[in-house]
């Protein structure tokens, strides 16, 4: 299925000190190979995506407006960028904001959670016509190295269906974890030899191989992977182990399941997964905004500003994009039961990380939030960005059963300002 | 044999074949086979000589009225089948073996694998009238009536958790209802007029309660399950793409429910309890957001434009048999929800009919003939239109009588197609799902998949052992169902979704590949598959991967696969040789071949 005559570097001749890096360009099936034959310089680049299920309100993160009718309770605080303000509900992340990146003129115009989920992943509103893959599963066919056995999309709490990895297949679909310790059953059954485990596994691929050649495959295949999937996590499975993580570490990432994640992430990253999504719920507050919001970014910010330093500290920062997201806003308007409802008309995102300059802030909002003022963004924008951040080319063209295709939406373009 | 004992023996067999209680005794051949050369039998043959013209006319006359108008349904179907693709007879697959008839049609009829005896036995069966007899006895077995318990309670609950009404209670309820072969509308009418106020008869009001009287939740499901229709977008506007989904089409049939409510008794039980007024009250957010809106709206109870009731117009003191009150029960003169069993479930609505026909086939070959069951309008149409109304059409004709459906469409040739695409010669995309033109893959449900699991691996002889002399097939259950529940935790998808394309998720490969209880299924125990095949002499390996092979594909081995799997046990070590067989049954439960019905 991949085309084998993309010219690869391998990680040998990069630690000889050659003009090449690990990592296979593999592209969508059909596509142009324009950067066959280029060598980039770069290492394993990973985007992890933070999403807050239910949609975030960004007058309680990004873009508070304390003071007037619409900001509600909350105030504003200084951060590590002088003259950048955010929410007082993210103290710990503010003091990342040197590494982080807003938007906050971002228009979607999109009000439902599932188009606004599709808009937000894979760039483009929702087409009945074609099915585009989430940004998991295109992240992970651009930059997963075939070296890697681990899965290039990993997704941390829920939301990761076989469907997101539409027609790039199995081997990009989503690997879902859920609970404190990662994956159950990691560990090989009583008796069973790593010899023995691979002895049975070849095996059952021979039978499977016999059966699915004389039949229509798709659902064969979504098998098969799965089990392929499943031995590279036993092989890796000290991964998920957290106890062999220094306490000190554990600590800083507190008890939560969302700080074990973004541990987990962290890990996985150092181990060269290049796309993880961490989902982080729940966030649709149509009623009790603010006492859900003290309660879910309590959760949320230590953590995240803890993974923040801890990948600069280990110099991962700069080679993975940091995307924090949800499927839109919530209204500047306060509703009867001291709620906000949903609202894709002006609201934020946060970036930070690899090719994302430091301590930026576009576009802005009116006085109440209920307008974009200025540079006014969209989905697509964005991801020319993240395409651009991390070295790709987002103007790319690809092609499946013959007709042509874009990443990104051609309209739009990159956030010049937000790039390095 | 003379034309009349033949027409005899036609009609008597078809007659049989309509009536699986009368069985052989009403087949010609027992008949003539019980008859002894005797006075009797003399007699016999001279009256038969005095009525051979009335026998031969009348049976002459039965056989055509038959071809005409009591042509099987199954025969009708392939017709309609193969007339409606261009070149289907060469498109089509080839008829399914034995091997692969036996494996198919008793897991969608028993919803687990069959033993190897019962394989070679088939195998071995000449008569040419197997494969029915084989449906029958499945239809007739306790499996199916296990089988479609579980499939109805998916189908009906989607797995919400227990809430009101214990879960058993609502199982037996089904249950009664297979095994009694109740009509699909009565099933559906049992469930529907259910509140939980008799004490004897609370299960079936699990429906409602579950979804604790939630009249949105209901109201979609009621659409999606039995009117073939998903409307929630159509309960804030007009459904964006689909025209026939109307906001008044989703508050019409809400309008049934609106007055409903859950009612806790004294004792603690719920009960689906409802006033005498409240109306729905509606408005598109469309029309409110583009400021075109003429103010809420409400209707009366309607389902869609087919079926509107006319209330009567009772004056405020007449409005209750029993008045609401503080820890009161009110009971309605009228209800609006005791109208909604019949209007929904009787053969003269046509939604109904068609959507009982589409997901009864579905079941049986892997997709609607409206695909996706709850998808149905003219902007979807079936891909056998004809066929669909002949199918509900008959279904309703035959009092949806599940059973009697149910074997028609195993009796026919569309069910009993291979799955194996034709040889090298196919191009991609020349045959699709919606042709039927080859069996369809069907994932094991967790169900199928935890009793295909126990099968073929004898699990259920090796409990037996451990039982001992505490042996009853309750206990047998009892312990199987726990190790079920593992099964439908694992694979049961999330509680409250509808069917969902096939995923095969790392945490259930892991599962399968690591889990204890599992690997203890593999290994070796008194009475199990593995401790037979211990027990064969090592210098006999074809007799093994014989056994292993019926057992777990229920199918002879190739001659590739003797090889490949003889030698897997070559140069093993005493000692590693029960590890070894371990991973041999492992390897093959584990393959695709196993996981899917083909």
């Amino acid at each position: 299925m991949h085309d084998h005559s993309i010219a690869r570097v391998n990680r040998r001749s990069f630690l000889e000190g050659l003009a090449g890096t690990g990592l296979g360009m593999l592209g969508f099936n059909g596509m142009v190979q324009a950067e066959a034959t280029k060598q980039l310089v770069r290492q394993q680049k990973h985007v992890v995506v933070f999403w807050l299920a239910g949609g975030v309100s960004q007058l309680e993160t990004w873009d508070p407006k304390p003071g007037t009718e619409t900001g509600g309770p909350f105030r504003s605080i200084a951060t590590s960028v002088p003259g950048v303000e955010i929410s007082e509900l993210l103290p710990h992340t503010a003091q990342q904001m040197h590494h982080l990146a807003v938007v906050r003129s971002l228009n979607t115009n999109e009000n439902a959670h599932d188009r606004g989920s599709i808009l937000m992943q894979t760039g483009q509103p929702k087409d009945p016509g074609f099915v585009y893959p989430h940004m998991g599963a295109a992240f992970s066919s651009l930059l997963r190295s075939e070296e890697n056995k681990l899965p290039g999309y990993i997704t941390m709490n829920g939301g990761g269906q076989a469907s997101e990895a539409a027609f790039l297949g199995s081997l990009h679909a989503p690997v879902q974890i859920d609970g404190d310790r990662g994956p159950s059953n990691l560990q090989p059954p009583e008796g069973m030899t790593a010899a023995k485990d691979l002895r049975r596994r070849q095996l059952r691929d021979r039978v499977s191989h016999r059966f699915a050649a004389a039949r229509r495959q798709t659902d064969t295949e979504i098998y098969d992977a799965s089990y392929e999937k499943a031995a590279a996590l036993v092989d890796r499975r000290d991964i998920f182990d957290l106890d062999q993580v220094p306490g000190s570490e554990r600590e800083r990432y507190g008890d939560s399941q969302f700080g074990k994640h973004c541990l987990m992430v962290r890990r996985l990253l150092e181990h060269g997964v290049p796309f993880a999504r961490i989902r982080h719920k729940h966030y649709d507050s149509h009623s009790e905004n603010f006492n859900f919001h003290i309660e879910q970014l309590g959760e949320f910010d230590r953590p995240f500003a803890t993974f923040i330093s801890d990948l600069d500290e280990r110099g991962l920062l700069d080679h993975t994009l940091i995307v924090c997201m949800a499927e839109f806003g919530r209204t500047p308007k306060i509703n009867p039961r001291c709620g906000r409802d949903h609202w894709g008309t002006a609201w934020s995102v946060a970036l930070g990380g690899c090719g994302i300059q430091r301590g930026a802030v576009v576009g802005s909002t009116i006085a109440n939030g209920t307008e974009v003022k200025d540079r006014e963004i969209s989905s697509g924008h964005l991801f020319h960005t993240y395409y651009r951040a991390v070295g790709l080319d987002p103007s790319e063209e690809f092609y499946h059963n013959g007709r042509p295709f874009h990443r990104t939406d051609p309209k739009a373009a990159p956030i010049e300002e937000l790039l390095v | 044999m003379e034309p009349i004992l033949k027409a005899d023996l036609r009609w008597l067999h078809a007659k049989a074949a309509r009536n699986p209680a009368v069985g052989e005794r009403a087949s010609g051949d027992a008949c003539v086979r019980c008859f002894s050369r005797s006075r009797w039998f003399d007699r016999f043959l001279a009256l038969r000589a005095l009525l051979l013209p009335i026998f031969w006319t009348t049976g002459a006359l039965l056989q055509a009225s038959f071809l005409v108008a009591d042509e099987p349904l199954h025969e009708r179907i392939d017709r309609l089948v193969s007339a409606r693709t261009p070149n289907y007879e060469n498109l089509a697959a080839p008829l399914a073996s034995d091997e692969e008839f036996l494996r198919r049609v008793t897991l969608d009829l028993g919803g687990t694998l069959p033993t190897s005896d019962q394989t070679r036995t088939f195998l071995a069966d000449d008569h040419p009238d197997k494969r029915s007899v084989c449906v029958d006895r499945l239809l007739a077995s306790s499996d199916y009536a296990r089988q479609m318990m579980h499939h109805l309670d998916v189908t009906l609950m989607l797995r919400l958790p227990q809430l009101s009404i214990p879960v058993p209670d609502w199982e037996k309820f089904l249950r009664n209802a297979v095994v009694e072969n109740r009509g699909w509308d009565q099933v559906t009418r049992d469930i529907l007029s259910c509140d939980g106020s008799d004490p004897d008869n609370r299960g079936p009001a699990r429906f409602y309660l579950a979804r604790k009287g939630d009249v949105d939740q209901i109201t979609r499901d009621i659409g999606r399950i039995f009117l073939g229709t998903d409307l929630e977008c159509a309960q804030c506007h007009d459904h964006p793409e689909i025209d026939e989904y109307r906001q008044q089409d989703y508050h019409g049939l809400a309008a049934f429910l609106v007055r409903s409510f859950v009612f806790t008794d004294e004792k603690k039980n719920a009960i689906f309890a409802e006033k005498a007024e409240g109306e729905v009250s509606f408005e598109s957010v469309f029309a409110v957001r583009d400021n075109m809106s003429d103010g809420p709206q409400s209707i009366e109870p309607r389902l869609f434009d087919e079926f509107t009731m006319t209330e009567p117009d009772l004056p405020e003191e007449e409005a209750y048999q029993v008045k609401p009150a503080d820890k009161v029960r009110p009971i309605p003169t009228f209800s609006r929800r005791a109208q909604l069993p019949q209007a929904i479930a009787n053969g003269s609505n046509h939604r109904f009919a068609r959507t009982a026909a589409n997901r009864f086939w579905a079941l049986m070959f892997g997709r609607g003939l409206i695909h996706p069951v709850d998808g149905d309008h003219s902007g979807n149409p079936p891909s056998h239109p004809e066929l669909l109304n002949l199918l509900a059409e008959q279904f309703a004709a035959h009092q949806f009588d599940i059973k009697w459906f149910l074997r028609q469409l195993a009796l026919s040739k569309t069910y009993q197609r291979s799955s194996v695409s034709l040889a090298a010669g196919e191009q991609a995309g020349e045959t699709s799902d919606e042709m039927f033109a080859r069996a369809i893959l069907k994932p094991l449900s967790p169900t199928q998949l935890a009793r295909s699991l126990f099968q073929a691996t004898d699990t259920i002889a090796a409990e037996r052992t451990v039982l001992g002399d505490g042996f009853t097939e309750e206990a047998l259950e009892k312990k199987l169902i726990a190790l079920e529940r593992l099964f439908v935790r694992r694979f049961g998808g999330l509680p409250g979704e509808g069917p969902q394309d096939f995923e095969a998720t790392v945490a259930q490969a892991l599962f399968l590949s690591n889990n204890a209880e599992i690997q203890r299924l593999t290994l070796p125990k008194e009475g199990n598959l593995a401790h037979r095949l211990l027990k064969l002499p090592s210098d006999d390996p074809n007799g093994l991967v014989d056994e292993l092979s019926l057992s777990v594909l229920t199918r002879r081995p190739t001659a590739e696969e003797q090889t490949d799997f003889s030698e897997y046990l070559v140069g093993v070590p005493a000692d590693e040789r029960p590890s070894a067989i371990g991973e041999l049954i492992w390897a093959l439960i584990a393959s695709n071949e196993f996981r899917f019905n083909h």
